[in-house]
């Protein structure tokens, strides 16, 4: 395959034009755009931003700094505890009653609940208040500050987890979901424009008339990288709203993988999509009519379904042999590769190695492809062979 | 000059092109005739390196062809072919840059063949909206716009009323008016007798004559005569034999060009009234018939 030229870039420019100015494109961005953001953006929403909250009623004989500890003792059990004073036992018995306060603290001596006592609730209200009686207890015994520190401090207990994080691995495996499907989809989406593309030029005849003027590979690299380029341009914006929209989400269920997932999608579309292209586009050059394209599509959407369940599978064990294999198999690689990214820690080499496989196969790809696309393309009436188009180019 | 030397190309048992030679001089047009299945798609395929040739070469000013030569050459496929979706001022500025021009000339270019075409107002019009005589202007000028040096036209006739025929022949003289050399094939000799200054006619793959049209006919040692007898076609026997070519319906007569005129009029005469008499250098469907009987004699 010869190097980008002139003709090369007029036609890519062409298949932007005529792809990327459109409403439908424009459309269909903004879809996406929309979709990725409301993902993010949504657990936000419904999940009311943290722990559920308590309200404390106060009354009578109280330290000032009660408010602040009952806050400090909820955090403890999960709770965000907030207070309200009230000037007799009447009024606030009246709060519980109409529910706009959980318990009433009356003189740091009594806990008043409408039914039971919630229990998390009392153990964040006891620790608060024994935190002020042991202040009291302490300068009462006049003890030294170092005496205090000792009697004050709580342990410090170590805390080892067997199942670390599994929402966090549940939120990874969730986020390698995502980007399998985002990168399936954008995948089989343009390499189906690649397709058509060539299948029109073929139909409608004009590929005569190009190839009277440029080279079949230079046609072929100028329509895969325009079609391209215009799937590039679409998920790097979706996927840099999505960045943004992360960036204002201060939201605690998305893992922390996710914007150097979001990355990788954009690179391993790029990846996916020339291995994929080339084949959808020699396809295209073998057929006559946009009918004929529906059988010849079978190995690649197979070859893209394999990738798509492997990915799947890889979201269950992403360190098993099976998500290992997967992600260096070139035509399964970007697929099970951002799973594995998703998943976190994939060693370096390993994507080197994906990347370097990736590569050498759409190379050897290319140069097969750019031969029987050339002998193909110029061929009508019928489904030509495989054998016949590389025939066809030969001398 | 375009130069094709000796093209042979098999198709399996077919023999498409079987050493074709012939030549086409700058400012001429060169009708490339012949009847269906000659081996004239062949060949101009061949010259923009859309078929590779078994053996011979094509080329241009004594260079053999390459992507610098077709980028100054027009082809107008047999099979018109453009975008239906993509807007005609578009298009063929598309063609124009592909063809090398630099976007300022192409958008110049474009515009003139529009206003030529007197579709000035139709630029920003999808091909699929123009009508289908607009859309054969618009295939013209797609491998035109780019002012070539040579410009090989596939059947450009073939499906014209004879008013497109008159405008497509205007253009074709205008364009070699410029300098620029015009091959166009055809299988309807009759239909551009007078469109063309030269003619290669192939048969078979093999070109069977090639000439200036006027010299060719009056070169011919063949006359065609037409004699009626009380309305009716008279065939004499002359000593050097006859050979007769239907065309459009008639029988056309075809004879030596040292007949004796005097002593078939006579004969004639002895039969019946002549109404009708004439004796004229042969139509290029005469030149055509007789090279191929010749071919098929030797």
């Amino acid at each position: 395959m010869s190097g980008i030229t002139r003709r090369t870039w007029l036609v890519t420019r062409r298949e932007w034009n005529q792809r990327a100015r459109t409403r439908a494109f424009l459309g269909s961005t903004l879809l996406s755009v929309l979709i990725v953001v409301v993902l993010i953006m949504v657990p936000e929403i419904y999940g009311g931003g943290g722990p559920p909250s308590r309200t404390v009623g106060l009354v009578g004989q109280n330290s000032p700094r009660l408010p602040s500890l009952l806050q400090a003792a909820g955090t403890q059990v999960d709770l965000a505890v907030k207070t309200r004073a009230f000037a007799d036992e009447a009024a606030g018995r009246a709060a519980i009653d109409s529910g706009d306060v959980s318990v009433l603290l009356v003189d740091q001596q009594e806990l008043v609940w409408k039914a039971e006592a919630d229990t998390q609730l009392q153990a964040a209200a006891t620790s608060a208040v024994s935190v002020l009686e042991q202040e009291r207890a302490i300068t009462e015994m006049r003890l030294t500050p170092e005496q205090a520190h000792r009697l004050l401090a709580p342990p410090e207990l170590r805390s080892t987890s067997l199942d670390p994080s599994s929402d966090e691995q549940t939120a990874r495996a969730d986020l390698g979901r995502i980007g399998v499907v985002l990168l399936f989809m954008a995948i089989a989406f343009y390499c189906a424009f690649v397709l058509t593309g060539v299948v029109e030029e073929k139909s409608s005849r004009v590929v005569e008339v190009l190839l009277s003027r440029v080279r079949p590979t230079e046609l072929l690299a100028g329509k895969i990288l325009g079609i391209g380029l215009v799937g590039l341009a679409q998920l790097a914006v979706v996927m840099g709203a999505g960045l943004i929209a992360l960036s204002f989400a201060d939201n605690t269920v998305i893992p922390e993988t996710t914007p150097g997932t979001f990355g990788w999608i954009v690179f391993w579309f790029i990846l996916g999509y020339a291995f994929y292209s080339v084949l959808y586009a020699t396809a295209g050059s073998l057929v006559s009519r946009q009918e004929e394209t529906q059988g010849l599509q079978l190995p690649m959407t197979g070859l893209l379904f394999i990738a798509y369940i492997l990915a799947f599978v890889a979201t269950e064990s992403p360190d098993g042999t099976a998500a290992l294999v997967g992600s260096l198999f070139p035509p399964t690689a970007p697929m099970v590769m951002i799973v594995r990214i998703a998943h976190g820690a994939v060693p370096w080499w390993q994507i080197a190695l994906s990347v370097a496989l990736m590569a050498a196969a759409v190379y050897g790809l290319v140069q097969a492809a750019g031969r029987i696309y050339a002998g193909g393309v110029l061929r009508f009436g019928g489904r030509v062979g495989l054998i016949e188009a590389w025939r066809g180019a030969e001398a | 000059m375009l130069e094709v030397r000796d093209l042979t190309k098999r198709y399996g048992d077919v023999a498409a092109l079987d050493g074709a030679s012939f030549r086409v001089a700058p400012g001429r047009i060169v009708g490339f005739l012949g009847p269906n299945g000659a081996g004239k798609t062949t060949t101009m395929r061949t010259v923009f390196g859309l078929v590779h040739p078994d053996r011979g070469e094509v080329r241009w000013k004594g260079e053999l062809i390459g992507p610098g030569e077709r980028a100054r050459f027009g082809y107008m496929p047999e099979e018109r072919g453009l975008y239906p979706k993509m807007k005609v001022g578009e298009q063929l500025k598309y063609f124009a840059e592909l063809s090398g021009m630099d976007a300022p000339t192409a958008k110049d270019a474009t515009a003139g063949w529009l206003d030529r075409l007197h579709l000035g107002e139709r630029a920003g019009a999808r091909l699929e909206e123009l009508s289908h005589g607009n859309q054969q202007r618009i295939q013209l000028a797609a491998a035109l716009v780019h002012d070539p040096e040579l410009a090989v036209l596939d059947e450009p006739f073939s499906g014209l009323d004879p008013l497109g025929v008159q405008a497509m022949a205007e253009m074709l003289t205008q364009t070699a008016a410029t300098g620029a050399a015009v091959l166009f094939s055809s299988h309807q000799l009759d239909l551009v007798e007078d469109v063309c200054q030269d003619v290669v006619i192939i048969d078979h793959g093999r070109i069977v004559l090639t000439g200036a049209v006027e010299e060719l006919k009056a070169a011919s040692a063949h006359r065609s005569l037409d004699i009626r007898v009380d309305g009716h076609p008279w065939v004499p026997i002359l000593p050097g034999g006859t050979i007769t070519n239907k065309q459009g319906g008639r029988e056309r007569l075809l004879v030596d060009s040292s007949v004796d005129l005097e002593e078939v009029l006579t004969s004639a005469r002895r039969i019946g009234e002549v109404t009708a008499f004439s004796f004229e250098p042969p139509s290029l469907a005469d030149l055509f018939m007789a090279a191929v009987s010749e071919g098929a004699r030797r």
